[in-house]
């Protein structure tokens, strides 16, 4: 019972933040008890009703004499722990990586994170990454920016990714957006086939799941082998009803072939330019697929079920698509 | 051998109430020739191995979903019955995206429109399933096809739409005011939720609008979505979901208004094409009896060569039934779908028997869980008596040990008390009536036993 009991009763005196209950003798109490419980023949339902609740809302003696006893005081709110972050003067992004990886600057190994890491680097935001994971997110997902505090009483409102285009306008940088007609269209195809069969291909190919998948999710989280049972399984459930969604049953060849043709469709999309819409810069369109192609592209990974990255490498121009970004924002390999 | 396409029943005066199947129809109607397939309108996805519709038939030879029999019917054909072939590159590139598009966007927006919103559901929807399915299954099929709706567009925050979760008796929070006196609200508020369409009308015109633009600016004025002159497999798709949500008329008709009031030209399209290619309206008592033989219907049986669906009789839909009520109980469900699965994604042996001692384990243990589940419940329902122990009924004194915890704490302050009470007592040892406390600290509580000498 800490916190602050405020009982609205007479005899209550606020002295100084501490709450003091006038005594009142055990006696007194004794007699409007009984009064209470024995209700005259000619009271009515309503008088009955209401000297219940009055009944109800009465201070009983002995927690009276507690309170007399034990003043309720407040505390002023604890200071934070020394390990909580500090009020940064640059934006720290939260997103999946490894330490090393983080203070390096490198790639995030989460496709979502890395687009939105590739785009902050598109506009040349100065940022730090932190490794973080989801519990951490107000939203439930990573990435996340929190941006550079002007005032270190106030901590910042951390921003979500649906939020970052419009925080970087606000921080007068520009990163323009391509309005072709086919834009959504092949939107839709990295958003759904691509992903499609980055999710199976990670979570629910068994070769992958234990090669890549587990020393990146699992094994950083927890030692414990029943921890660790329960995140992989948690993890691939998730990527499998993910994919139950819009089909009846997760039907390999058909993502596999249509990550295949998704694929086809881009290269041809990009064709001989340096970005995708024939833009003069890379736009969030060039970051979402390089989160993506960086990652099935990345030989540290140990991808052992190479369907998908094999269908990628057979589409020069996606593949130098990469290198170009990875070079330019991302200081080569 | 004649290729037989398995499709839901027909809805709306279309010939299929799932775009997939519409999609699969103008395919076939415009790849293979007149003759060499039938159409079915079985309804019944358990039929076929891979628990979907559309599906195609050949001998022994079952392919579910839309996208393999496209391939299927090349592959059968030996590279004839194709539509998307000879597109220059980009125009192939076109219609890969797009499709993707069609399908990824459009599916939410049918969602929404048919099955999420409470009014087009019980008004429409739902009724028409009893046209389409044999007795008892209209009672587990629409509910479940809702129920996967509502999960497929949770992501749009969208669920207003859906009355019936919301609590009508929540709502309506209990007054002391009696019925009489109480003025009826009608509340902005009130009104809105009674017709959460117009709550939500400028997200959903949002939502609508951003799927027919792309596609009214790919098609343009040509004749077809991608190509000038060849129908391809985009446009069967499109088909699909367009007349969806074009031609059904339901009580909350936002999307098919949206798209008449900004895309004429492709409500002009559908329109065109729903003729060419399905051949006008059609009729549940075509696909369903074409043997009744009526003069009317004649004309379209021609059209599309239905072929009356056979389901087995009573023990068929008996079956069917059983097996979709299995699948609705939550941990055997669960099982049977990772069953079908497995059957279906060619996996190693070594995979097998990896993933399949974790379903061991996984069902060993909700099935404890569900005993134990199963078991409390019981308890809790009185359906097992809890051996009854001496529960002693405390009427002695009722000040503190109603207080549980708190009393056992008050005891110690409550010594102090008794301590002090007799102090006073050795004060004034010869008085007028002296109050004795006697308190006594046990486990089960404190007891307070007040003498008045």
């Amino acid at each position: 019972m800490y916190g602050t009991i405020r009982v609205p009763f007479q005899g209550t005196n606020y002295v100084d933040g501490i709450l003091y209950i006038d005594f009142f003798p055990m006696p007194s109490d004794k007699t409007s008890d009984s009064k209470d419980r024995a209700p005259h023949a000619g009271q009515t339902s309503f008088e009955q009703h209401t000297s219940k609740i009055r009944h109800f809302f009465s201070i009983p003696a002995p927690v009276k004499v507690l309170f007399d006893k034990v003043p309720v005081l407040t505390y002023p709110p604890n200071d934070l722990p020394q390990r909580a972050p500090k009020p940064a003067r640059i934006p720290s992004l939260y997103v999946f990586i490894k330490k090393e990886d983080a203070a390096a600057g490198r790639p995030s190994y989460n496709p979502s994170c890395l687009k939105w890491q590739t785009f902050l680097n598109f506009a040349d935001i100065n940022h730090r990454l932190m490794p973080s994971n989801n519990h951490a997110s107000p939203s439930g997902a990573l990435p996340f920016l929190l941006p550079a505090s002007k005032n270190p009483q106030e901590a910042p409102m951390p921003i979500a990714s649906n939020k970052l285009v419009k925080y970087v306008e606000e921080q007068g940088k520009t990163v323009k957006e391509s309005s072709s007609m086919r834009y959504e269209a092949y939107q839709s195809l990295i958003d759904h086939r691509i992903r499609d069969a980055w999710l199976y291909t990670l979570y629910l190919e068994p070769l992958n799941f234990s090669a890549v998948a587990y020393h990146l999710y699992v094994s950083p989280t927890s030692s414990n082998p029943l921890v660790r049972a329960s995140i992989s399984h948690q993890l691939r459930s998730a990527a499998e009803a993910e994919l139950l969604k819009h089909t009846a049953i997760i039907d390999t060849d058909d993502i596999y072939s249509e990550a295949d043709k998704a694929f086809e469709a881009l290269s041809i999309l990009l064709g001989e330019d340096s970005w995708f819409f024939g833009t003069t810069e890379p736009t969030l369109f060039d970051a979402s697929i390089f989160a993506y192609t960086q990652l099935l592209l990345d030989d540290e990974l140990g991808w052992q079920e190479k369907k998908l990255c094999r269908a990628l490498r057979r589409r020069a121009n996606l593949v130098q698509h990469r290198e170009r970004l990875l070079v330019r924002y991302f200081g080569g390999s | 051998m004649v290729l037989e396409l398995h499709i839901w029943g027909p809805a709306f005066g279309l010939p299929s109430i799932d775009p997939h199947c519409l999609a699969a129809i103008a395919y076939l109607q415009q790849a293979v020739p007149r003759g060499k397939w039938q159409l079915i309108a079985t309804s019944d996805p358990a039929l076929s191995p891979t628990n979907e519709l559309p599906a195609l038939r050949n001998g022994d030879i079952w392919i579910g979903g839309f996208r393999n029999i496209f391939h299927y019917v090349a592959q059968f054909s030996s590279g004839e019955w194709v539509l998307d072939a000879g597109h220059p590159d980009q125009q192939g590139a076109d219609c890969i995206a797009f499709s993707s598009f069609v399908e990824a966007h459009g599916q939410p927006l049918i969602d929404l429109s048919l099955y999420v919103s409470s009014q087009n559901y019980t008004s429409t929807t739902r009724p028409l399933y009893n046209t389409i399915q044999p007795f008892p299954l209209p009672y587990l099929t629409p509910p479940s096809v809702r129920a996967t709706a509502k999960q497929r567009t949770a992501h749009l925050g969208l669920s207003s739409l859906d009355v019936d979760t919301e609590d009508a008796d929540a709502a309506q929070e209990k007054s002391i005011i009696p019925e009489s006196l109480r003025k009826s609200k009608n509340t902005v508020s009130s009104l809105l939720a009674a017709n959460p369409e117009s709550n939500a009308q400028i997200r959903l015109d949002a939502l609508a609008t951003n799927y027919f633009e792309p596609l009214q600016k790919i098609k343009g004025k040509k004749p077809y979505l991608v190509s000038d002159s060849q129908f391809s497999s985009l446009d069967c798709l499109a088909l699909g979901y367009l007349s969806l949500m074009l031609i059904p008329s339901l009580p909350q008709p936002w999307l098919s208004k949206t798209m008449r009031k900004k895309f004429p030209d492709l409500c002009a399209w559908t329109e065109d094409m729903i003729d060419d290619v399905f051949g006008g309206p059609v009729k549940a008592e075509d696909a369903l009896l074409p043997n009744g033989g009526d003069s009317t219907s004649a004309e379209q049986k021609a059209y599309l060569p239905w072929t009356a669906p056979n389901n087995g009789g009573a023990v068929g839909v008996g079956s069917v039934f059983l097996s979709s009520i299995a699948d609705s109980i939550p941990i055997v469900g669960q099982l049977r779908r990772n069953t079908r699965m497995r059957l279906h994604g060619g996996k190693t042996l070594d995979d097998e028997l990896h993933s399949s001692s974790w379903h061991g384990i996984a069902a060993i243990g909700s099935i404890v869980a569900g005993l134990g589940l199963a078991v409390g419940y019981m308890f809790q329902q009185g359906l097992i008596p809890l051996p009854l122990g001496e529960e002693p009924v405390k009427e002695r004194n009722a000040s503190l040990d109603t207080f549980g915890d708190a009393g056992a704490a008050l005891s110690v302050f409550a010594i102090q008390l008794d301590a002090e009470a007799q102090r006073q007592r050795m004060g004034e040892s010869h008085g007028a009536p002296v109050a004795e406390v006697a308190v006594e600290a046990g486990p089960g509580g404190v007891t307070v036993t007040d003498n008045v000498a």
